[in-house]
């Protein structure tokens, strides 16, 4: 009785920091997992110094006989790590230049020692030199229902090649810093057919797989440094010694990082119900409106289209050119965009990183999908939005450049990324991270995905889209959905709002798109015009010829035929403008399923051009050039534009002659 | 010593020797589209019948890129090597035609004369060309030590926010006030070479160097109000043609004679600077001699 009475206890003492409401009114997750962290910077070691009590709930119904916790920054201790290996590289050449994270002490709630049951494990590429994953046999097995608590002492040196996490001079920034457990899967949980951890290595190409959690953070520093954290500051003190400790709590985020430098500004602004901070260097002080002007563009068109972003703080970083490394990642409530020193207006790629990182906290934060494993589930969808954002705040056709000479669509750039790549088709998008053969990682991932979402988009619609994935959040928000949870709700959606217009599913979409490596390109392949010969006759016997109707012209008839061929091997259903001479329009539609489609048409009208996906609907169409054709092609732009570069050769040559 | 005579003097010169500034432009024009016409056939055949140049017509260029796929890079290698080619031929092809402009631009020489012009392009042709490798080679090693240097240590600090940047600006604006300095070397050395037969480049660069830093005073100020007007001008062509679209025939043809005339125009601000330094080193000359035969 005494031992229950002290568990219950214990528990109650331990539960509460977790269950008590301090920034959200409700849990949003299930809070499996929890993290306190006491953590002080020594800025002469480079090192952070961690006590943590942390826990994690046996949720499932099987009986777990260990945990698995990931220690990323062990990636950085040796050139013999998986993710260096992965890179040819090295972490440096000197010992400052490594990075490393090591387990001082850790001990269960009974004060058990469990460091010697500890082993590091290689579950993904079986590289004994990899030290990422930390696999500690429990004492007891944990049954359904048991909380796992761990008592851990660490430290953990920062890289000196901020790769996400490192330091450079006075500046750091600290993720992937402290052991955190793996997520635990039991069968029928996205893809798992049996219980078990999920706690990949760290990869050079792979981002990461997380409970929602609560962390409450104390980080002691010298006071002169400005910190920016996911948390909400909720309380500073200051010490004699010289340094202060900042409190912190972050409810329901999938990871906290943190970054420290002396020379942030630190900006504030509110939008609805966000309080949003913006740390930068004083020297980028004119880049404030406009990082603020994106963030809040990406709110209001995410919380419309897809559901609302749920906590009161966000904080935002935009770190210096020497911390660099740290630039473009996210932590839910805490993200880096990425600048340089007077970046022009005209290009938006301020911007585009803002919104990009925000977009991860609907993605990889509220709707914590797995990026080892399904990485075009976060960031192929976050391009996606990223894109639709940027050219919807910043102009269709210049959302990432609007410059007199030059304007770039957001969504050019994705879909040039994947139209011009060599290895377009040499793997599909169901790839683990890390497997994407030939350096296709970031084209797949990112931009083939964006490319057939907005191909989807293309044929269901932009309102059904947005159905999608307000229904996605709705369903998956703070869950780990997979890739199959998505294409169910694009199933439901897609049927509920069209009935069987697409087929009894979209399952023959996602096979060819996201499961297949076919390449999807529709051609116009000709088309003529004959005159009717309007001769109406029949050869009566030997050579002649009975004429029944010699008194039509012969060319007032025409026989017209547009001629079209898919060459790829994706078939999707494609809109056919065909334009006559009188002015006559004719709209067709193809289910682009054969090889080659003919539309012909007899009249007193020619065919004078005809297009295929006119409103370039497909943007997986590897060649638009091919999806038209004229009898009158214009030239004057080519000529115009060779004329341009004429003139500038000239100045040129005068330029260089002295 | 009075600035505006030289450039009056340059001015004047410089209309005269239009013959040149016209031989000048047809010779680069031909040059440069030996490139440009190809180019030209190469991107209508690859976008064949197709409507897509409707987008370039609007300016929009970049949407068309991922459509030309590996028609893309062929492209880009053509322009990429055709540039070349064109850049060296262009700069060889002035190399040339400086000798005759020089040539004419003396004040001996009343109107303009080919054979002047031919013969100073050729008998001079291979001074000129090592004068404007040296001087071009010290403009880049001045530029990478007054800028490049700084930028490189700028880099190495890390530790200000856009410190390559401002290092940029701050030695770039000082690599500009040291280069009319470079050109006057360069004119000077030229003009000297064109009204001294038997002078060889060297002893020409020699003249050009002792000849700019004794006559600093004079002589700066007017190369500075020269190359200002001439950049002036680039700056006004660059920001008015590529912002030009002009859509019909017509529009494109006129677009085309506009852009030739600005060009031709700029060739002769180039000529108007050599006048202005012929002038400035006669001037000089002459005044030495008038002292020399005063105290003889």
């Amino acid at each position: 009785m005494k031992k229950l009475l002290f568990l219950f206890v214990l528990l109650t003492g331990l539960l509460v920091p977790s269950h008590a409401q301090i920034v959200l009114k409700e849990p949003l997750s299930n809070r499996q997992t929890y993290y306190k962290i006491d953590a002080r910077l020594d800025i002469h070691n480079r090192i952070v110094k961690g006590k943590m009590e942390m826990y994690w709930v046996n949720k499932s119904s099987d009986i777990i006989p260990d945990i698995q916790l990931h220690m990323y920054l062990n990636a950085f201790r040796s050139n013999k790590s998986t993710m260096y290996k992965e890179e040819m590289g090295s972490p440096g050449m000197t010992k400052s230049d490594f990075g490393w994270i090591t387990i001082n002490s850790i001990t269960d709630r009974s004060g058990t020692d469990l460091s010697k049951s500890m082993n590091f494990i290689s579950p993904d590429d079986g590289n004994p030199e990899d030290m990422t994953v930390l696999k500690v046999n429990l004492p007891d097995p944990a049954r359904p229902g048991d909380t796992v608590f761990l008592n851990v002492s660490f430290e953990s040196k920062l890289p000196s090649k901020i790769r996400r996490t490192g330091y450079y001079e006075d500046f750091y920034f600290v993720a992937q810093w402290f052991p955190k457990f793996g997520v635990y899967e039991p069968a029928g949980m996205r893809f798992a057919v049996k219980g078990g951890w999920n706690c990949h290595q760290f990869h050079s190409n792979s981002e990461f797989y997380s409970n929602h959690s609560v962390y409450d953070v104390k980080i002691t520093l010298p006071d002169e440094y400005v910190v920016g954290t996911g948390g909400l500051l909720l309380n500073e003190t200051e010490s004699s010694d010289g340094t202060k400790t900042l409190t912190y709590r972050a409810e329901d985020i999938v990871d906290f990082a943190w970054t420290a430098w002396p020379g942030y500004a630190v900006y504030t602004d509110q939008w609805k119900h966000v309080k949003i901070t913006l740390l930068l260097p004083k020297e980028r002080a004119e880049q404030v409106e406009r990082q603020f002007t994106a963030v809040k563009h990406a709110l209001e068109y995410l919380t419309e289209n897809v559901g609302p972003y749920p906590w009161p703080h966000l904080t935002f970083v935009d770190p210096p050119g020497k911390g660099g490394g740290s630039g473009g990642m996210e932590y839910t409530t805490l993200f880096t965009s990425l600048s340089a020193y007077r970046i022009p207006e005209y290009l938006h790629l301020p911007e585009m990183v803002t919104v990009h990182e925000f977009g991860h906290a609907y993605f990889m934060g509220i709707l914590a999908s797995n990026e080892f494993e399904e990485p075009w589930l976060d960031e192929g969808i976050n391009s996606y939005w990223e894109q639709r954002i940027m050219d919807y705040y910043y102009g269709e056709n210049s959302g990432m450049m609007d410059h007199p000479l030059l304007k770039v669509s957001d969504k050019s750039i994705g879909r040039l990324s994947y139209v011009m790549s060599a290895n377009k088709n040499t793997v599909s998008n169901a790839e683990f991270s890390w497997n994407y053969a030939h350096d296709t990682y970031g084209m797949m991932s990112y931009m083939k995905s964006a490319t057939w979402l907005y191909t989807l988009m293309g044929i269901v619609g932009e309102e059904t889209m947005n159905e999608i994935f307000i229904e996605y959040y709705r369903e998956w928000a703070f869950k780990h959905p997979s890739g199959k949870d998505f294409v169910a709700v694009v199933n439901r959606v897609v049927t509920r709002i069209h009935g069987n217009k697409f087929g009894p599913d979209m399952n023959w979409f996602f096979d060819q798109t996201l499961y297949g490596t076919g390449l999807c390109d529709y051609k116009v392949s000709a088309f003529f015009n004959s005159g009717i010969n309007s001769y109406e006759g029949m050869v009566t016997g030997g050579d002649s010829l009975s004429v029944l109707n010699p008194d039509i012209k012969k060319d007032t008839l025409y026989k017209s035929v547009a001629q079209f061929e898919r060459i790829g091997e994706v078939k999707l259903p494609v809109d056919i403008l065909i334009h006559f001479t009188n002015g006559d329009q004719v709209s067709e539609t193809w289910d682009g399923i054969g090889r080659f489609k003919d539309f012909e048409y007899t009249g007193a009208r020619k065919i004078d051009w005809v297009k295929i996906d006119p409103e370039n609907k497909i943007t997986m169409d590897v060649n638009f050039i091919n999806n038209s054709m004229t009898s009158k092609p214009d030239r004057k732009p080519v000529r115009l534009l060779t004329d341009k570069l004429v003139s500038f050769m000239q100045l040129f040559i005068q330029f260089i002659s002295l | 010593m009075d600035i505006l005579s030289p450039i009056k003097s340059g001015f004047k010169r410089s209309l005269k020797c239009w013959k040149g500034v016209f031989i000048n432009w047809i010779l680069t024009f031909f040059i440069v589209i030996m490139i440009a016409f190809p180019l030209r056939g190469a991107i209508n055949s690859i976008l064949g019948s197709s409507m897509i140049t409707d987008k370039l017509s609007k300016g929009i260029i970049f949407d068309v890129i991922p459509d030309l796929g590996s028609n893309f890079k062929t492209l880009i290698s053509m322009i990429t090597s055709g540039f070349f080619i064109v850049l060296l031929s262009g700069f060889l092809l002035n190399v040339f035609i400086t000798g005759g402009l020089f040539s004419n631009l003396k004040r001996k020489e009343g109107r303009f004369s080919y054979s002047v012009f031919f013969n100073g392009s050729i008998y001079k042709f291979w001074s000129f060309l090592v004068i404007m490798l040296i001087m071009s080679l010290i403009i880049l090693i001045s530029g990478f030590i007054v800028i490049g240097i700084p930028i490189i240590i700028a880099s190495g600090s890390g530790s200000i926010d856009g410190a390559r940047l401002r290092a940029f600006m701050r030695f770039g604006s000082l690599f500009l006030l040291l280069l009319p300095i470079f050109l006057l070397i360069t004119d000077y050395a030229r003009a000297w070479l064109v009204m001294n037969e038997k002078g060889g480049c060297f002893k020409a660069i020699g003249f050009g160097f002792s000849h700019t830093f004794r006559t600093f005073l004079s002589s700066y100020p007017v190369m500075v109000i020269l190359l200002i007007s001439q950049s002036l001008f680039g700056w006004i062509i660059l920001k008015i043609l590529p912002g030009m679209t002009p859509a019909s025939s017509g529009g494109i043809f006129l677009f085309f004679l506009l852009s030739q005339f600005l060009f031709f125009t700029r060739i002769l601000l180039k000529v108007w600077r050599y006048g202005s330094v012929t002038a400035l080193l006669e001037m000089k000359m002459k005044k030495e001699v008038d002292i020399e035969g005063f105290q003889s």
